[in-house]
């Protein structure tokens, strides 16, 4: 019996090869070793592509500029970068009158804009997003198209999304410009060139682009509630307005601090449409200052890199603390 | 409430509009009061939506003599003479060629869609169907990874991309030297490809966890490879996943920044630049042709705009499971 098995092996190994002794030997993996195998062309990206770069910054970071010659870097200094960067040495390299931190011009200073920005943006997208998802959870005639048209500016590339804002706002086109100035709202002149106005800007466009996001987030959330609470509510007498506050707003709370971190997280990165509308001198986003150096000076850019990926982990840490706590 | 009554009552006579008539109507029924609210909140998201799409194509069909002279009014109407001029979209394909810049666009987000979806295929089979230790550490590993900034990757990447030697980290042991692979399709295909794969692996993780073990098992029981069972009955079972995977993963890369502006060192469509490429160098060389830059915006947007009308379930719940766990 075992002997026919095994020249029946061997007939097959001659006949088809590699492919089929390679699949045999899939076969009698178990699930612990098989699941591994399948994972390792992920591991293979994830770890050149993301894991491999994060450490190399860390360690670019703790080297001095290399301004001649062709080595990347020069000599180990520590976090000498750090200390230059968080009190003020550095700010002479950063491009134009910007800082990395400094309050006495906040909307000069890197990591400010970014927190403003951050704190801004993501305060009114959530308000947006609420509203937005709140109207599409209504069974209403055309609910699909006004979904569509809500959808369509998460949709938009952000080059097309800084550019539809750039030449709203550029003075001599835009037809945004001359009443907010009049309002006080812009600087008098060139509005995209004042550090403020242009941080406003790109405020409202990425409010305009990504509420959509927050909306669905939030929708999925409101589509979740048992709705037997609310005929419960009803029968009890409650209003619309009691429904909201008692039923709707408590249980969406979790679901919306959720797409509040998300959105957190990703708007730290702003750097696309500060680009596309305005320049980094004028609104330094830290991804803006990263780019902005890193092509001369691998040690101060790896510091800058490497802090707002220390600044963005610790809301990540968050996300991944919640998501461990339930389980994945 | 019973002293009010007789007062709105005698309000309402016959002189009185339709407007006050409404009120006295919805001071009795709040449920119309409701109605009003949501229509119009309805239609204030509706144009805060759409107006800037009306904004790009009243600027591209006003011709550039008619722009400079006085900036626009609010409401921007187009201006010069009826019928308008569609010039401007015919020009924005001869002043650069902008259909490369496109296409580009198009080669890279699908060469990119491919690969993730292969191994996030796998990922996703692995983490929704098998029980194996450290799944969970895996999972959150590959979650945390997605979070991170891409600038936090940039200088690494930009020099191994350049062809300098690669290090393995904190060491001077030489791992190997690079091809030189700034100015190609690669050095976009693999951050793009490591960057939004796990939002892939994360959808896939939860359709392919949720087909029941009994058709697995029964594909099996055929003779059926493990790898077969994948390919031939969970993938196919999870098309409407895959979709979903597919679209998010295409408009992602079509939409990115970062990467497709640096890896491409100048704006020209033989370095592969994309998209970004493309409307950048309206703004960059040709600095006062407004008409040509939104001309440029309204084409390059169209795909995606198409893209969202057909596939907008698929979208809204991708966004959802990827982000949501239900």
């Amino acid at each position: 019996m075992s002997t026919e098995q095994e020249t029946a092996v061997s007939t097959d190994q001659r006949s088809s090869g590699l492919f089929s002794s390679v699949t045999r030997w899939m076969e009698n993996l178990s699930e612990t070793q098989y699941a591994y195998l399948l994972l390792l062309p992920v591991f293979v990206i994830l770890g050149s592509i993301a894991l491999w770069p994060l450490l190399k910054t860390f360690e670019f970071s703790l080297f001095s500029d290399s301004l001649v010659g062709t080595s990347r870097v020069g000599e180990f200094v520590g976090l000498k970068n750090y200390v230059d960067l968080w009190t003020g040495q550095k700010d002479a390299i950063l491009p134009g009158t910007t800082t990395f931190i400094s309050f006495s011009a906040p909307f000069q200073s890197a990591v400010i804009v970014t927190l403003i920005f951050t704190v801004v943006s993501v305060f009114f997208e959530t308000l947006i997003g609420f509203a937005q998802a709140l109207i599409l959870d209504q069974d209403f005639r055309g609910r699909r198209w006004v979904r569509v048209a809500i959808i369509i500016p998460w949709a938009v590339p952000i080059v097309i999304q800084g550019m539809i804002f750039f030449l709203m706002f550029r003075s001599g086109v835009g037809f945004a410009t001359a009443p907010l100035q009049d309002l006080g709202l812009l600087a008098p002149t060139q509005p995209l060139n004042d550090s403020a106005s242009a941080l406003l800007i790109i405020i409202v466009a990425d409010v305009w682009k990504t509420s959509a996001f927050m909306a669905l987030l939030i929708l999925a959330g409101l589509q979740s509630i048992d709705r037997g609470l609310y005929d419960v509510a009803r029968v009890a007498g409650a209003s619309k307005w009691q429904q909201f506050k008692l039923i709707t707003f408590p249980l969406i709370l979790p679901t919306i601090a959720v797409a509040m971190l998300f959105r957190t997280v990703a708007a730290m990165r702003v750097y696309g449409i500060i680009d596309t509308v305005s320049k980094c001198e004028v609104v330094p986003s830290l991804s803006c200052m990263v780019v902005a150096t890193f092509q001369t000076r691998y040690g101060t850019s790896g510091a800058i890199a490497f802090s707002t990926a220390f600044i963005i982990g610790i809301f990540v840490s968050v996300i991944i603390y919640q998501r461990a706590k339930e389980g994945i | 409430m019973a002293a009010e009554t007789p007062t709105g009552g005698g309000e309402t006579s016959e002189s009185q509009g339709a407007f006050s008539r409404w009120v006295q109507s919805t001071i009795q029924n709040p449920q119309k009061a409701y109605r009003a609210l949501f229509y119009a909140a309805m239609v204030f998201f509706l144009v805060t939506t759409l107006f800037p799409f009306y904004w790009l194509l009243v600027l591209s069909i006003t011709p550039i003599s008619e722009i400079g002279s006085t900036p626009f009014g609010f409401p921007p109407v187009p201006r010069g003479a009826f019928p308008w001029n569609f010039g401007a979209y015919i020009e924005v394909f001869q002043q650069v060629p902008f259909h490369l810049y496109v296409l580009n666009s198009f080669v890279l987000a699908i060469t990119t869609t491919v690969i993730v979806l292969l191994i996030a295929s796998l990922a996703g089979y692995v983490f929704g169907r098998l029980r194996f230790p450290g799944r969970g550490l895996l999972m959150l590993g590959v979650l945390a990874i997605s979070y991170f900034p891409p600038a936090a990757f940039l200088l690494p990447l930009f020099d191994a991309f350049a062809g300098n030697q690669i290090f393995v980290p904190f060491t001077d042991i030489p791992l190997f030297k690079p091809p030189r692979l700034l100015n190609t399709p690669g050095s976009m295909i693999l951050p793009f490809s490591a960057l939004f794969m796990p939002l892939s692996i994360f959808i896939l993780t939860t359709f392919y966890g949720q087909i029941p073990d009994g058709l697995e098992d029964a594909a099996r029981v055929e003779g059926t490879t493990r790898l077969g069972a994948l390919f031939r009955v969970i993938i196919p079972l999870s098309a409407p996943g895959v979709a979903t995977a597919a679209v998010l993963t295409f408009i992602t890369v079509y939409n990115e920044y970062f990467f497709s502006s640096i890896m491409a060192t100048s704006n020209e469509p033989s370095n592969w630049s994309p998209l970004v490429g493309g409307i950048l160098s309206y703004q960059t060389q040709f600095t006062t042709s407004y008409n040509l830059m939104a001309a440029a915006a309204v084409v390059g947007v169209l795909p995606v705009v198409v893209l969202v009308v057909i596939a907008q379930e698929r979208i809204v719940s991708g966004l959802t499971a990827g982000a949501l766990k239900e």
